[in-house]
């Protein structure tokens, strides 16, 4: 038995290849739950700023200690408006109106978040895929929310305690929980009765955006952030919530994933526990021995990873069409983390076949 | 290999070590669907804490509105004169309710600022240190969310870039997702800029029918029972969150049953000399395959019994570390783990039948 070019572990694992297949498939799935989660959340994350980085803005200017928009509330004077376009390096600066809110119509509902806007100017519906801006008593509403309410370009919604007539229609503003609906800024502060407010102001800058940033917050008193960092911050809120249901998970995913890796480690050293005696008998060396185990370790982390990816892709290009609102995105940070654990897992699940093998008896290969 | 002998107890317990690394491993499947649906019951019952323990038999709120969260509610706080004037109405006090994004030493928490007035309902059901807010720049916090970031009575955190003291710390005010902040409403209402204006009106009465038939003829304001926003939310959360429970949950049963089909499929590969044996001799594949089935079920039963145990381990650990998650175990949740691994069970054994059913008898012979 030439034993230094001959795959042993690889050839072990994939013996009895059904076993392979359900191990390196349960630990697939396993590792699967970790992946689906990260991506569920990172999809969700992709979407909850869609309205920020579609903005256009440089800059977002809000509430003194306000850095988010979701589940957030903001007011600033509209007199902040031209203080900020007086500022050098301001190019423009235009307010937005923001609140939940729900639209219906009949029986249906859905939840939303309103922005009003000041039509001519930044803040409003990047690009619409049906009808126009809205006018007066009129609204903009994402294609996704006005499939699920029934109504289309002319079709009639009530919000704000008011009735609109839809103007038009917007794409890929729904996300798992709202969609993004636009109304105009004078309809929005009627409706709410609200003067000399605005939630935030954009803004658009023709110096580094960096530099304008503390001229702002120095001329006005309020928090400015970039764009990007603003996004950031959204991010990092949703993350924060969600962070320690995520831990909970990923442990429970992760235990799955070793007990897999453990059994199916076990049971190829096992049923060639004799050849292995054989090598030792004809002396193979315990690191031999050992490298045979890791290999098959090796083997089946990889693989599973493999399926997992595979695996994830498939369900977020399934969920991908069949619902808009559920993203499942698989990000390359996330598998590499998740590839870390997944070789901390061989690692462990491999101790007990290193040991089986570390104590099995040259003198087995004369047993039957 | 006759009928009185336990053959699929016997082979599954030739290996006690693979045993045990299975049953933990479907333990963990199972333990996982038990802490999904744990918490999911938890967020559920957290869901409607404010409703439930404010004391209000009524919220009134601005027409069309169905829910407490998602949705804020803005009417004029003229309408709380209007309401009290109805008969029948006991109680009726303002609440001003808004989302707010705290920045608490680097990290972001979702919260419910909550405005009442002083001696009104709305405030903090369950003080259960320091007391209730006086004053305009005061608050009361959940007791956990002061636990985990380290705010003790008296210290001063920013809300909307407004400092306030922390005068009390509350009990059972705090999900997963958000915690409760309150506040007086003047304090709310200057923070979010929306003078004159509140959120909901509560009312207490003894005759809740008809107020709720009056306020609706005089003001023309929604009138929803704590029960009827309660539910709404529950079902306006599990419209959001039941997609991605539901995939979890389909991804542990996949685990679990992948984990019982591989241990029995090992099992049966290392005594297939022993199988072929059975079938030289005559053992049916009826027989073969209740043999299979006996150890797949073995391995369920078991690892249902180590999952209840995991789960019931993770709960307290949970408690102990992460109280804001309220994991609540129901007899459905239950009946729908034995359920699942009834099933794992059964679809976990038809490999390994197949192994067994596909095994010649002659194989006995050969080396």
């Amino acid at each position: 038995m030439e034993m230094g070019g001959v795959p042993v572990g690889r050839r072990n694992l994939f013996s009895e290849r059904r076993r392979a297949f359900l191990g390196i498939a349960g630990a697939g799935v396993a590792l699967l739950m970790a992946l689906a989660l990260d991506g569920v959340f990172a999809g969700a994350m992709g979407q909850v700023t869609v309205y920020i980085d579609r903005s256009g803005a440089d800059a977002f200017v809000s509430q003194r200690g306000v850095r988010t928009m979701h589940m957030s509330s903001s007011a600033v004077p509209i007199a902040t408006v031209d203080r900020v376009r007086a500022l050098p390096g301001v190019r423009w600066a235009d307010p937005i109106l923001y609140d939940a809110g729900a639209l219906m119509a009949g029986d249906k509902r859905e939840l939303t978040y309103l922005i009003g806007y000041v039509p001519g100017h930044r803040g409003g519906p990047a690009a619409l895929v049906a009808g126009r801006q809205p006018g007066p008593g009129e609204i903009v509403i994402d294609k996704e929310a006005a499939a699920t309410l029934g109504v289309g370009v002319g079709g009639r919604v009530t919000t704000l305690d008011r009735g609109w007539r839809v103007s038009g229609l917007t794409t890929g503003m729904t996300n798992i929980v709202n969609s993004v609906s636009y109304l105009r800024f004078a309809d929005f502060a009627a409706a709410r009765a609200l003067t000399g407010i605005a939630s935030y102001v954009l803004v658009g800058v023709r110096a580094p955006v960096d530099t304008v940033i503390p001229r702002i917050e120095g001329s006005t008193g309020l928090t400015a952030e970039t764009r990007q960092a603003f996004a950031a911050q959204e991010r990092r809120a949703i993350k924060d919530m969600s962070a320690d249901l995520l831990k909970i998970m990923t442990l429970a995913a992760l235990i799955m994933g070793l007990a897999v890796i453990g059994l199916t480690l076990y049971a190829a050293t096992l049923s060639r526990l004799r050849e292995i005696g054989v090598m030792k008998a004809l002396g193979a060396s315990k690191a031999r021995l050992s490298g045979i185990v890791l290999a098959q370790a090796a083997w089946t982390v990889g693989a599973a990873l493999l399926l997992a990816v595979v695996l994830a892709e498939g369900l977020g290009w399934i969920l991908g069409r069949a619902s808009a609102t559920l993203p499942l995105v698989v990000e390359w940070p996330s598998v590499f983390r998740l590839g870390i654990g997944a070789a901390v897992l061989g690692a462990f699940g491999a101790l007990t076949p290193l040991i089986k093998v570390w104590r099995v008896d040259p003198v087995t290969v004369f047993r039957r | 290999m006759n009928g009185g002998v336990p053959v699929a107890r016997r082979n599954i317990m030739a290996d006690r070590r693979r045993l045990v690394t299975s049953v933990v491993g479907v333990g963990a499947a199972i333990a996982l669907i038990l802490l999904l649906q744990g918490l999911w019951t938890g967020f559920r019952l957290q869901i409607s804490a404010y409703e439930d323990h404010v004391g209000a038999n009524l919220f009134v709120a601005e027409p069309g509105t169905r829910n407490f969260l998602g949705v804020p509610s803005v009417i004029s706080s003229d309408a709380v004169s209007v309401v009290r004037t109805i008969p029948g109405v006991q109680r009726a006090d303002p609440v001003a309710v808004r989302f707010a994004v705290l920045d608490l030493h680097g990290s972001k928490l979702f919260t419910f600022l909550v405005g009442s007035t002083r001696g009104g309902m709305g405030g903090p059901w369950n003080v259960v240190s320091g007391r209730d807010v006086r004053f305009d720049d005061e608050v009361v916090v959940d007791r956990t969310v002061a636990g985990q970031h380290g705010i003790a009575l008296g210290d001063r955190i920013e809300v909307m870039g407004q400092a306030f003291r922390v005068v009390g710390l509350s009990g059972g005010t705090r999900s997963w997702m958000a915690g409760f902040v309150f506040a007086t409403h003047d304090a709310i209402e200057r923070l979010v800029r929306m003078p004159g204006t509140t959120s909901y009106i509560l009312v207490r009465t003894q005759n809740p029918a008809a107020v709720t038939e009056a306020i609706r003829g005089r003001t023309g304001l929604a009138v929803l029972t704590p029960r009827q926003l309660g539910d709404n939310d529950r079902a306006l959360m599990g419209r959001i969150m039941s997609g991605v429970v539901e995939l979890m949950l389909v991804i542990a049963f996949a685990a679990g049953t992948l984990i019982i089909a591989l241990t029995v499929y090992s099992a049966i590969v290392e005594r297939v000399r022993e199988y072929g044996i059975a079938k030289a001799m005559g053992a049916r594949r009826t027989r073969l395959f209740r043999i299979v089935l006996g150890q797949t079920i073995t391995i369920a039963i078991l690892g249902t019994a180590a999952g209840y145990l995991i789960f019931r381990g993770g709960s307290w650990l949970v408690a102990l570390m992460r109280p804001q998650m309220w994991i609540r175990q129901s007899m459905s949740g239950l009946i729908f783990a034995v359920a699942a691994a009834a099933v794992m069970a059964v679809l976990a054994a038809l490999v390994p039948t197949r192994r067994v059913a596909r095994l010649d008898p002659a194989s006995v012979y050969r080396g």
